[in-house]
This record gives structure tokens, C-alpha cells and sequence, in this order.
């Protein structure tokens, strides 16, 4: 989610309720992050390039950095006060487990006529020591939450839209949220 | 995107064409503000409505004889409505109506657009036909295609309260009278998200035209963009 800066409506489960939300980000200096957050992307030593965001939501803040590491994409996420919130790495769908890809072909079967997977993300929560071990190149530590993030182009009857979808470790669906395009009237006429 | 790298481009292509030796080389220098009004409808429909006017301030022969007067030149206003068909596409008609001086020109316009966004950057393809009709000239037929990207000065998307970077690049074919001639369009500008439906852009529209004839145009106007959703 955190990658789709976009105008989002939440559709919670099971809940007649929409919820708008609204998420803002730009980007910031190193010397703007807090310290907590910087050690810890630091003591990563990731070569490549890293990108601060302040992200902005309707009554929240978070830290966000992002980077390339082993030639995948990640985002690392952090409360205002340098706190790990989760990391997240972007996967190809043949890199997850085939009864997790089973559940979310059913759900996704559900809900859509037609459907496309666009992007998937792996979310990892857990402390920072647990995290450490997403970067180490050896197993990755069992106790960390996994949750898999995933954007899905969807037609329905009534058009097609664009879905994120939160499922969990066995595939099980959490949440989903319509994908609400930036007006681009501008880029239009 | 890198920035820069758009600067140059923009730079060599403007640079190529006024470094023509031709004789008849001319241009006008001038203003083009535009308020562009856009309503969403229901069952993702949508309207434009665009008023825009052009003033001349300057023309003449490049390294020949100009003149500094201000003209008032022409007044445009159009009317499109539009249809989502895709997730990130659109068809659009409408209507256009010249007013210059006596004459009235009507176009009649037809368009595809397609935004695609990118980590970083969005850029749009419009693809577009349009037919004039005045009682003056003879019918004029075009085929045109624009490319627009949009870049964020801060972050990833734009937000209210930020600056963005936009480059427009167009092709634009045309056919009057059994004679074709090509337009190209280089226009960079600098825009401000006031809000989420409020924007404000500046910055220099640039065409040269009738190069493929011997008589080779430039014209640079100064723009001014008011896009509103209401």
C-alpha cells in the first residue's frame, strides 16, 4: 500500500462501511529521519541508493525507505519516533507457496469476472532483530508476521478497476481497498 | 525520469529548428492562457470545458524585420465530453468554436487518452483527430499525438501544495486544401497543486510549422493553465 500513493477507499470486511482514506507523501533528507530509523537502514549496508519519505495519512505519520537490495524492491516503514512498523520486499508470484497462491486465486476468483496480478509484496512485521535476518541472505526468522500485500487489476460487471489486497500468511484475505486514480484532467485536455 | 535528462531533450529539439538558414524563416512571440473546467459525471463520464485566448506581442522575420505590437488574436472555446473505457483510458468527443475577429472557425474533435503511471513519473498519450470548417477556408483534417509527462518535484506523486514538472510533446498532422504539413509542439511547464482539484501551470508553448514547405514558423507563447474540477 504504501508504494500507491493514491486516493484509497477501504472496504472493511464483512462491514457495510467505506472508509476514505487519504495518503500524502514526499520525500525527505537523511537528516530528517529519525535516528532509531537511520541506524537500523544503516546497519543494513545496503550499496544502492536510499530514498526517505515522510508519508503522510489522515491522522498518522510514518517513515518510509526505500531501496534496491539483492535486485528486489524494498520498502522499510517506521513510526515517527524511529519504531520498525514492517518491511516489505516485491516478489514474483512463482516465488510463493503453492497452497498460499491457491487461497489467493480463489478469493481473487470470488470477487473478480477476470483478474490480473500486477504486484506482490511480501510484508514482514516483527522487531528489528527479527527483521535483520530478511537481509542476511539466510532463512528468514519464523516468528516474523508475514503478510503478502497484493495490487490485482479486477473486471466486474461494473468496469474494471484496480485492488490491493492484504492476505494473510495461509492466503486468507484481511482487507481490500479500490484503487482510486490521481485526477489527471491536466494530462488529459 | 531524470530530470536533467528531460531539460535536454527539451533544449535539443527547440535548439534544432531555429538554427535553419531558410530565408523565410518567421515567428511570433506571445500569450496563451487557458481555464480549463473538468466535471465528473456518473457511470464514469466526464465533461471539459475549455476557454482559451491567444495574444500576439511580437512577430517577425528571424534576423529580419519584427514588430513589438500587441494584438489580440483569437478566443477558443471547446467543449469535450469524455468516457472511461479501461482502467486507465478514456474516449473523448467535443466541440470547438474559433472566434477570430469576423471569422468562426467550428472544429469538431475526437480523442483516446491513456495515463500510465510509473515509480516516480506518469505519462499520458493522447491521441487525437479534429476537423475545421469555416466559411472563410477550405476544411482542414488532423491526426495528432501528444505525449505528457508529469514529474513530482517532491516525492513520488504529486500532492496539494507541490511542484511538478510537465512536458508536453505533440505531433500534429494536417491535411488542407490537398496540402499536408506537420506541427511539432514542445511545451515545457511548471505547475502547482493548490489542491487536490485546482492547478495552476506556467511556462513556454513552443510549435514550428511549415518547415516542410520552405517557409518554416516558430511560435513561442507565453502559457498560463487554470485546471479546475467542479
Amino acid at each position: 500500500m504504501r508504494k500507491l500513493f493514491f486516493l484509497v477507499i477501504i472496504y472493511l470486511p464483512g462491514s457495510l462501511f467505506a472508509q476514505v482514506k487519504f495518503e500524502k507523501e514526499r520525500r525527505i533528507k537523511p537528516r530528517d529521519v529519525p535516528a532509531g530509523a537511520l541506524a537500523f537502514v544503516d546497519s543494513l549496508n545496503i550499496e544502492q541508493r536510499i530514498k526517505w519519505f515522510l508519508e503522510e495519512g489522515e491522522s498518522s505519520k510514518s517513515i518510509e525507505a526505500k531501496f534496491k537490495f539483492n535486485k528486489s524492491n524494498y520498502s522499510v516503514e517506521f513510526d515517527t519516533l524511529g519504531g520498525l512498523q514492517d518491511v516489505e520486499v516485491e516478489v514474483d508470484w512463482k516465488e510463493i507457496d503453492r497452497s498460499v497462491k491457491e487461497a489467493i486465486i480463489m478469493q481473487l476468483q470470488l470477487d473478480c469476472a477476470k483478474f490480473k496480478i500486477n504486484k506482490i509484496q511480501k510484508q514482514y512485521t516483527g522487531s528489528k532483530k527479527l527483521s535483520y535476518s530478511i537481509f542476511n541472505n539466510q532463512a528468514i526468522n519464523k516468528e516474523l508476521e508475514l503478510k503478502y500485500e497484493v495490487v490485482v487489476r479486477c473486471s466486474q460487471s461494473s468496469g474494471v478497476e484496480l485492488y490491493e489486497y492484504l492476505f494473510d500468511e495461509q492466503g486468507k484475505k484481511l482487507s481490500s481497498a479500490k484503487i482510486i486514480f490521481r485526477n489527471s484532467s491536466h494530462l488529459e485536455y | 525520469m531524470n530530470i536533467k535528462l528531460v531539460f535536454l531533450l527539451i533544449l535539443l529539439e527547440i535548439s534544432i529548428f531555429p538554427m535553419d538558414l531558410n530565408a523565410q524563416t518567421t515567428f511570433q512571440f506571445g500569450a496563451l492562457p487557458a481555464l480549463n473546467i473538468n466535471r465528473k459525471l456518473k457511470n464514469d463520464w466526464s465533461i471539459n470545458a475549455k476557454i482559451e485566448s491567444r495574444q500576439l506581442f511580437r512577430r517577425g522575420e528571424i534576423n529580419g524585420i519584427s514588430e513589438n505590437k500587441y494584438n489580440y488574436v483569437l478566443t477558443d472555446y471547446s467543449l469535450i465530453t469524455a468516457k472511461k473505457v479501461g482502467l486507465n483510458s478514456r474516449i473523448a468527443a467535443g466541440y470547438l468554436i474559433r472566434i477570430e475577429g469576423e471569422e468562426v472557425n467550428h472544429r469538431f474533435i475526437q480523442q483516446f487518452i491513456i495515463v500510465q503511471k510509473f515509480s516516480g513519473f506518469r505519462l499520458a498519450h493522447r491521441f487525437l483527430s479534429d476537423q475545421t470548417y469555416s466559411y472563410v477556408e477550405q476544411p482542414e483534417f488532423r491526426l495528432r499525438y501528444r505525449i505528457t509527462t508529469e514529474l513530482p518535484l517532491n516525492g513520488e506523486a504529486v500532492d496539494p501544495g507541490e511542484f511538478y514538472l510537465k512536458v508536453n510533446n505533440e505531433y500534429v498532422n494536417s491535411l488542407q486544401g490537398g496540402e499536408y504539413d506537420l506541427e511539432i509542439r514542445i511545451v515545457p511547464l511548471l505547475g502547482y497543486d493548490v489542491s487536490s482539484n485546482f492547478k495552476l501551470e506556467s511556462g513556454l508553448d513552443y510549435r514550428v510549422n511549415s518547415f516542410l514547405n520552405q517557409a518554416t514558423r516558430h511560435s513561442y507563447w507565453l502559457s498560463l493553465n487554470i485546471f479546475m474540477e467542479i
